[in-house]
């Protein structure tokens, strides 16, 4: 009996964390989940047991598929190109000894700037008539363009800006991967007569793979979850060209006061997020091998 | 290994360009932040003000209590570090020392946090602080972010490589997991819980979207909600003060940044991931 209990002692380490975890992420999960299968919203002070009547509102909701649509574009853009050139800039630097803090510095600063700030000067830069982009165009003798104003381009504008706000993040996470390649192999290559590409396509690529790994995690955690640029910019306008699934759960939650809603679209969110992680972790056990640690 | 000598021009090339078009925005923001409006307003591209308005700072100064803000921003930054350790380490320490059952689970609850970000479940999170009432306090800006999946997967990592053999001889001394975590796992785990500090002031510094969901009294805000309600206030009119803000809200985080930026970088590319 006494063992017993000593084995469970350890949890005594764990209790604080856990409680909090609960709190502020498995219980409202599990509350957004059974809400989602409740009306609650202006008709309906109370929430009320309506099945799946949020999530049958939300198949014939032309705005929300618009919604998934600009989702999965802005993830997708944001995540693979600049994962790649992040790569290639964490190799030239890497093989840049002067000037190296420069470059460093030059490219990861966008991320310590709060999204807000960055927004702000972002609003700024695209501002149609005295913003650095329209006067350069101008200047150019070309057309302005509406960039945040215009309903082609705001989903775009908003990926060149998260772009140059994590490019250096990822350029940071790369270099450090670098660290753990060794130099004797390039110079092997070198002597067999490959050039620089080769080298690191057949080298760099796949030796950074669980460094990949990771950078395509913390990509997904942050482009999924876009929401600050979002809201100062556009507000997912016009007409929902920019609006993507977490700033449609706040409009659902705290401007249309549908409270159902937006549960429903919490789970889905959820679930989506879960799966992905499912199914990346089924992916690195395949085809990454780990050093034991 | 050699370079040719075309590759060494055309990397350095490439580096400078990208580098100039990265900073170009930031210098822009220093330059108008410095402008009059009325030199904002000519559409020019010049990057050095005519005149310089340091008034600019002390005017956004008149509109909205940014000073404040900053002590709320300060406030709210410490508060989560602090019971972030204190809950993260003691965490850390069980998964990667102690056996117990249901370890596994456990810790893959604490792993999958990672993938849901508050921002993903806003709104229970938001009923669940309305029910405690912690809307509109500074209490209410911190716990939603206490637990951290992400600092007890990297200090367990850590934790796990300090040597058994130490944790024998303390035991034999008679020293308890609280006196060796003190004594012996945090000194010896500094540059990671240095690291995960910088990123977890790094994050919070920034935090938008729950602040400006649970507060709406400027005593408890934080900067960049400040700036957010400053932007709306002015409606766009008057770019100088607008980015003279903006300034003012990036620029502590910035500082920080370079007075440790050797801590950072280094502790970043050393000690901060391994596969």
């Amino acid at each position: 009996m006494r063992n017993k209990l000593e084995k469970y002692r350890s949890y005594f380490f764990l209790i604080p964390g856990l409680f909090f975890l609960f709190l502020f992420t498995y219980l409202p999960i599990m509350w957004a989940t059974w809400l989602s299968f409740n009306q609650w919203n202006l008709l309906c002070f109370k929430p009320k047991f309506a099945g799946m009547a949020n999530y049958v509102k939300l198949w014939h909701d032309a705005v929300f598929w618009l919604v998934m649509k600009n989702t999965l574009i802005f993830v997708t853009v944001s995540i693979f190109p600049t994962m790649f050139l992040a790569l290639v800039f964490a190799v030239l630097i890497d093989e840049r000894m002067k000037g190296r803090v420069y470059y460093i510095y030059s490219l990861f600063y966008p991320t310590l700037i709060p999204m807000a700030a960055a927004a702000m000067l972002w609003v700024y830069i695209y501002s149609p008539n005295l913003g650095i982009l329209n006067v350069f165009l101008a200047k150019l003798g070309l057309p302005k363009l509406g960039w945040l104003g215009s309903s082609s381009t705001s989903l775009w504008a908003l990926i060149i800006m998260t772009f140059w706000k994590n490019l250096g993040f990822f350029m940071l996470i790369y270099l450090s991967g670098l660290q753990n390649v060794s130099r004797e192999l390039y110079e092997a290559a070198y002597i067999d007569g490959a050039g620089w590409w080769r080298r690191h396509t057949s080298i760099t690529f796949p030796l950074i793979a669980p460094t990949s790994l990771f950078v395509l995690v913390t990509a997904i955690i942050l482009t999924f979850r876009v929401f600050d640029q979002i809201q100062l910019m556009t507000e997912g306008g016009p007409g929902n060209s920019s609006n993507v699934i977490v700033y449609y759960i706040f409009e659902n939650g705290f401007k249309f006061f549908d409270w159902g809603k937006a549960c429903s679209l919490t789970s889905i969110l959820v679930v989506f997020l879960l799966m992905l992680t499912l199914l990346i972790f089924g992916i690195s056990r395949r085809h990454i091998t780990y050093s034991s640690d | 290994m050699e370079e040719k000598k075309y590759e060494v021009v055309l990397k350095i090339f490439i580096l400078q360009i990208v580098g100039f078009l990265m900073i170009l925005p930031f210098i822009w923001l220093i330059s108008t932040a410095l402008k009059s409006p009325s030199e904002v307003f000519t559409q020019t591209l010049s990057l050095i003000p005519k005149k310089f308005m340091w008034t600019n700072f002390v005017d956004i100064m008149d509109q909205a209590p940014f000073w404040l803000y900053m002590v709320n921003t300060i406030i709210v930054c410490a508060g989560i570090l602090l019971i972030q350790l204190l809950l993260v380490i003691p965490a850390a320490y069980a998964f990667a020392r102690l056996d117990f059952p249901g370890k596994d689970i456990m810790f893959l609850l604490f792993v999958i946090q990672i993938m849901l970000p508050l921002e993903a479940i806003i709104v229970p999170n938001y009923l669940i602080t309305k029910k405690l009432g912690l809307l509109n306090t500074r209490i209410g800006l911190i716990l939603p972010f206490v637990a951290s999946g992400f600092g007890t997967f990297m200090l367990r990592q850590t934790f796990k490589q300090i040597p058994k053999s130490l944790e024998d001889a303390a035991l034999i001394d008679g020293a308890g997991h609280l006196r060796f975590i003190w004594h012996v796992i945090i000194p010896l785990s500094r540059p990671t819980i240095v690291t995960f500090s910088m990123i977890s002031i790094a994050t919070h510094w920034n935090d938008y979207f729950w602040p400006l969901i649970i507060t709406d009294v400027d005593r408890v805000r934080t900067l960049t909600i400040g700036l957010g309600m400053f932007v709306q206030q002015e409606s766009g009119s008057d770019w100088s003060l607008l980015m003279a803000a903006t300034l003012f809200v990036c620029a502590p985080i910035i500082a920080f940044f370079l007075a440790t930026q050797r801590t950072f970088i280094k502790s970043f590319l050393t000690s901060g991931i391994k596969g």
